[in-house]
């Protein structure tokens, strides 16, 4: 076999902001009917005005920001994922708070659940969300090893999985998706792979393995399908977008080909002294420390991800949320080359 | 009251890192002092938590953007490392060689920093000084970015002769000049940029970038200097070479060490004019500096070793920096035991108390000893240690509770619940008349066993946190 | 509080002091937005984004306007008790947070330098440091303008909870422990170098919270605070001033005001909750008959970018400055900086006057106090200060 495959970068959006325009240390976000996108900010404990939902769309129109840092109603300490129902809702899960929150897509709070516990309901961090086609959601309640399911409104409905190494026990998930009609993919953090459920729970299959060579992955963040039963990974810890074929065979990778979006352009444009700087400048290098620590290089080389923590498909884009360099790179999907 | 194996072991872990406790103590005991001297010395700590924990829910902690994430990441290496041996020693040197962040504007480069200080601050001070000298951070610190062949800035020669090796009254101005021409060309990469980056503040468009060293040739003076005596086309390599064949380095970098490790001295500015408190002690280092190759390490373990450092008279002789006032409290409380929100905020504490991590004063660092003290850091030191060892929700105040209850069984006495809550502490020494105050403290509050209600034990620890023992190291 | 010392308050001379309060817009506030030039074209070119609509603009002069929420400030404006400062700034303008703040800081804009120009007055006023809140700064962690060796300055968030061992639970309780803290830092205590300097700074710290839980317990007022951080300390600020405990120098902050996004919203609460504030200081100064005691300096360390960038402003210079009080001769000092291109400096207004003229002012006309050895050389005096009172 000597097909080789390519994934490559459309485009880039955003800017690091935690106020207007722009978003800071984004970890997730999510779609409406209307295809605006919602940018859910962790934001940072030093400065919590990042932690909110900046608005947008793929021609990188800004339509606003709303919710803030705090433990009100609407308000979010450590935002961690959010999903979108098909009546449009938004809910935001808090894994320091132990909640969903559940707004409008204006913003107004409609509701909240969960607490702290181990019981149904309960949660202990919850992290990723996703909306099957019957309105369900599911909830990675990440510290408790384990999905939860609930209705729209927030009933609890059943819950799977539980926290080991065994494959279908769980360590420190983080994100979850939903494709095919009754599959369930859960990126679980601390094994190191991908596991694939049922709706029903039943667990099917596990892809990946640790490590840093390209057919590994190291703490995996999100994962998205694509209609051809792809497989496309966040590698958290190797800071590379990863692509498996349907049959979890190793495709090819991406370490990040960021460009400057329209919002960058505008900040250089009104800063001439930065831009004329940035011209200069000899932006991409190697140096010896790079080897074998790409969080390093990732500091040094902008383009690059770093920490990237969410994938979203839409409309045959492929937005991956670039969280330490505050922004979303959109590619296209694997092709043959 | 502790054995005296106990007590020396207890010096012995505050001055190497921030403090043990019981437990700890009595373990490194069965070692064996030399022995346990030696496997701070030569082994690689561990971390409780991984940077990839703490990364994954504090993002910006190993990715700093501001001025303060790093501090708490380093605090969090404090509390979590077995050994926090190679923090102090960051410490140490970021205390000698201060950079900033008021400069900077850089969270990255000065963690970077701080990464150097660990892994060539035990090795050979030339290998350190050189390693100085291509630090991103301190290039731009001290301006050697914008020193030229033909039109020289001063400010890193001259520091690097006053502040990190000899000490004024060593050296000529035009020895200065000649240190200068030879760092020209050693700069950083895309240095307009960076500086631009940095002078403006700027986290725009996709938040701030590392740094790397690089050397330019052409903008390199290579003529001919004198130095020190010495003439040759020097270039950066070789001054560091000379700096640290003299015997003014050898005594300036054994004061440092004797200051920190052992007793304050004054702050540097006044060491010409006074004398070291233990002349022979900077001596005899300073024999062990051209012995050991200019080792630190070994510099170290011969300290360790020393009878001047074992000297019960210089017991509890520093005061305890903010740094390591708090650090040694969390080690304690041990509130931390995976990534929290809170930890930003008591990272906070130590510069609430005057010593803001990775952003010093100036380039003469802090002032150490009794200046940490004045009365509104006395307020915030004595607030932060009695709130933390009074919350008995922290995990490792709750443990003492328990030893404290299994322990004192039907036998309550006032000095046995002062005794065991001194030694759960780390085998803390205190004054005769705090131990009466304790003494009629505790007589006040509690007559029985069926007293020690979480409520007077949290009265009596926030007591002790606010004793003024506590604040000596 | 604590009756061990009843000696404690001798030194303390009941006298109606002089007070600067220096209030820090951190962040750097876009002088262009709070002092606007609302009849000039360049302004509109520039601020296609976020310009204030002009009808709202409240106008000083014909050509200049205070930005709409200043409305309490404005009051003051027009009774004549507003020095604004134009285009104030330094040489070599600095658009780094922190270099730049430091700079205003120390008041030495070309070497880094760890002294504050208040903690050198501090110094210059209390040599002796006979009373612990010669200063008194409202907030956690000493600002680097207060900084200066052996002068003690109290930190207080807030003046209701400020003390020692705050966690003691029940007021009782809490005095019988401190019973103990004084005996432990009393003068029984040890003799070697550490536990001097521990027991004095102890012994301090108990006077200094004594002193300003008084001035709590004996507020009172009819003026009606809003409950936010600059008015919480802005009142405090005025109970220490009315318990007339030698305190002069009072330090408080405001932000932040690093209006990169979302300008016209957030710089305009920042200024309403500023300028209220003031107000009702200054009513409360007005009802305890103070007003002509009390200057108030505010400051940034710099001004914004002419132009915006689409939803806020970036790092600029050239800023402006206000004093305001009884004593205050309002006005316009320094002159407003030329918009025009060629008057520019890399998209910045031009600074026309030095920031330290104005410290040496206040310093000299206002505290009595010779600002040469603080600043470092003579510095040209604005004459904003009515020395006639």
């Amino acid at each position: 076999m000597t097909t080789s495959f390519k994934i490559e970068s459309r485009k880039t959006m955003g800017i690091a902001a935690m106020q207007g325009r722009g978003f800071y240390y984004p970890f997730d976000l999510s779609f409406d009917s209307n295809n605006r996108i919602y940018v859910l900010g962790r934001g940072h404990d030093y400065d919590t005005r990042g932690c909110r939902i900046t608005v947008m769309d793929m021609n990188e129109e800004y339509h606003g920001t709303f919710a803030s840092f705090g433990t009100q109603d609407g308000q979010f300490m450590w935002p961690s994922s959010i999903a979108i129902s098909n009546s449009d809702k938004i809910y935001v899960s808090d894994e320091y708070l132990n909640k969903i929150t559940i707004m409008t897509t204006e913003g107004k709070f409609i509701s909240s659940f969960g607490q702290f516990g181990k019981g149904d309901g309960e949660f202990d961090g919850p992290n990723g969300l996703v909306f099957d086609n019957e309105n369900k959601l599911y909830i990675v309640d990440h510290r408790n090893g384990r999905i939860q399911v609930f209705d729209e409104e927030g009933n609890f409905i059943q819950k799977f999985s539980s926290q080991g190494t065994s494959e279908g026990n769980l360590y420190l998930p983080w994100g979850i998706t939903f494709h095919s009609d009754d599959r369930l993919y859960v990126s679980d953090w601390g094994n190191h792979r991908i596991q694939e459920f049922t709706t029903n729970g039943e667990f099917v299959r596990s892809v990946g393995s640790k490590g840093d060579q390209e057919e590994n992955i190291l703490h995996p963040s999100s994962c998205a399908i694509d209609d051809k039963g792809n497989i496309y990974i966040s590698d958290w810890g190797n800071h590379k977008l990863k692509v498996f074929d349907k049959e979890g065979d190793f495709l090819c990778s991406n370490r990040g080909e960021a460009t400057l979006s329209e919002w960058a352009k505008d900040f250089l444009n009104t800063n001439v002294e930065e831009k004329e700087a940035r011209l200069k400048s000899k932006l991409v290098f190697e140096l010896e420390s790079f080897k074998n620590d790409p969080f390093n290089e990732s500091a040094h080389i902008e383009k690059l991800f770093w920490c990237p923590t969410s994938l979203t498909f839409h409309k045959g884009n492929l937005l991956i949320v670039d969280s330490s360099r505050h922004r979303i790179q959109v590619y296209n999907k694997v092709y043959k080359i | 009251m502790s054995s005296n194996e106990i007590l020396l072991m207890a010096h012995l872990m505050r001055r190497v890192g921030f403090g043990s406790t019981k437990d700890e103590l009595n373990k490194y005991v069965k070692k064996g002092y030399d022995n346990q001297v030696d496997e701070i010395l030569d082994l690689e700590p561990n971390y409780e938590v991984s940077t990839h924990m703490i990364n994954r829910y504090q993002p910006d902690y190993e990715s700093p953007m501001g001025s303060s994430a790093n501090g708490a990441t380093w605090l969090y290496r404090m509390v979590w490392s077995d050994f926090p041996f190679k923090d102090k020693i960051s410490l140490f040197w970021h205390g000698i060689f201060a950079t900033g962040y008021a400069k900077l504007a850089n969270g990255y480069v000065l963690a970077d920093q701080i990464k150097m200080f660990s892994n060539y601050g035990l090795g050979n001070y030339q290998d350190l000084l050189l390693q100085l000298s291509k630090d991103p951070a301190m290039i731009i610190w001290l301006d050697n970015c914008e020193s030229h062949k033909g039109a020289i800035n001063e400010n890193y020669g001259r520091e690097l002769l006053e502040l990190f090796s000899m000490g004024t009254g060593n050296y000529t101005e035009k020895d200065i000049k000649e240190v200068a021409r030879a760092f020209t060309g050693w700069t950083i990469a895309n240095k307009d940029y960076m500086t631009a980056k940095s002078q403006r503040d700027s986290v725009w468009p996709y938040g701030r970038l590392a740094m790397h060293f690089e050397y330019k040739e052409d903008d390199h003076d290579g003529d001919e200097k004198t130095f020190l005596g010495e003439t040759g086309k020097f270039n950066g390599e070789d001054i560091i070479e000379i700096i640290c064949k003299q015997k003014a380095t050898a005594k300036f970098i054994s004061r440092h060490i004797y200051s920190f490790f052992v007793e304050d001295e004054p702050p540097v500015p006044e060491w010409p004019y006074k004398k070291p408190n233990n002349p022979e002690a900077i001596e005899a280092l300073s024999e062990v500096y051209f012995d050991k190759g200019y080792n630190i390490k070994e510099m170290l373990r011969f300290l360790f070793k020393s009878k001047f450092f074992k000297s019960e008279k210089v017991w509890n002789k520093r005061v305890k920096s903010p740094i390591e006032l708090v650090a040694g409290t969390l080690r304690i409380t041990k509130e931390f035991h995976r990534p929290d929100k809170e930890q930003s905020l008591t990272n906070s504490h130590t510069q609430f108390m005057g010593q803001h991590a990775m952003n010093p004063p100036s380039v003469e660092g802090w002032h150490w000893g009794t200046e940490w003290l004045d009365s509104g850091t006395v307020v915030e030191r004595v607030n932060f240690s009695s709130s933390k060892l009074g919350n008995v929700n922290n995990l490792g105040i709750r443990k003492i509770i328990d030893n404290i209850k299994s322990n004192i069984s039907n036998q309550f006495t006032p000095e046995f619940l002062i005794e065991i809550v001194l030694e759960e502490l780390g085998a803390i020494i205190v004054s005769k008349t705090t131990k009466e105050t304790l003494n009629d403290f505790v007589k006040s509050k509690i007559d029985s066993e069926k007293d020690l209600t979480d409520d007077n034990l949290s009265e009596f620890l926030q007591l002790v946190g606010a004793m003024p023992e506590y604040q000596r190291t | 509080m604590l009756n061990s010392n009843p000696n404690r308050r001798d030194f303390l001379i009941e006298q109606k002091e002089r007070s600067l309060v220096v209030i820090q817009l951190s962040g750097g506030n876009d002088a262009m937005n709070t002092l606007v030039p609302y009849t000039n074209g360049i302004y509109h070119d520039s601020r296609s984004a976020i310009h204030l609509t002009e009808n709202k603009i409240i106008d000083i002069n014909g050509s200049l306007g205070f930005h709409p929420e200043m409305g309490e400030i404005n009051k003051l404006w027009n009774q004549n008790k507003v020095a604004v400062i134009n285009g104030i700034g330094y040489p070599v303008p600095n658009r780094s947070h922190f270099r730049s703040m430091d700079i205003w800081h120390t008041a030495e804009s070309e070497t880094i330098a760890s002294d504050g120009w208040l903690g050198r007055t501090i110094r210059e006023i209390d040599p002796k440091h006979k009373n612990v809140v010669t200063a008194v700064n409202f907030g956690r962690g000493l600002p680097r303008a207060l900084v200066c060796k052996d002068v003690p300055v109290a930190s207080v968030g807030d003046l209701n909870t400020y003390g020692l061992m705050p966690d003691i639970k029940g007021s009782v309780q809490r005095e019988n422990v401190l019973n103990y803290f004084s005996r432990m830092y009393g003068p029984n205590q040890g003799r070697d170098a550490i536990l001097n300097t521990l027991s004095e700074n102890g012994v301090s710290a108990m006077t200094g919270v004594d002193i300003l839980s008084g001035a709590n317990s004996q507020y009172s007022s009819s003026v009606e605070y809003a409950d936010n951080p600059i008015s919480n300390n802005l009142k405090d600020i005025a109970k220490v001033i009315f318990a007339n405990v030698g305190t002069k120098i009072y330090y408080a902050q405001q932000g932040s005001f690093d209006t990169h996004a979302g300008e016209l919203f957030n710089h305009a609460k920042l200024w309403k909750d500023l300028s209220d504030a003031l107000g009702d200081f200054f009513e409360d100064l007005r009802e305890h008959d103070r007003e002509n005691d009390v200057t108030v300096l505010l400051f940034s360390e710099f001004g914004r970018r002419i132009e915006d960038n689409g939803s806020g402003t970036d790092h600029g210079s050239g800023g402006v400055a206000f004093v305001l009080g009884g004593s205050v001769k309002g006005g316009f000092y320094g002159e407003q900086p030329s918009l025009e291109l060629s008057e520019q400096v890399e998209g910045d207004m031009k600074y026309n006057n030095d920031f330290r003229c104005t410290y040496a002012t206040l310093l000299d006309q206002w505290l009595g106090i010779d600002s040469v050895p603080i600043l470092g050389k003579n510095y040209e005096q604005h004459n904003f200060i009515n020395t006639g009172i």
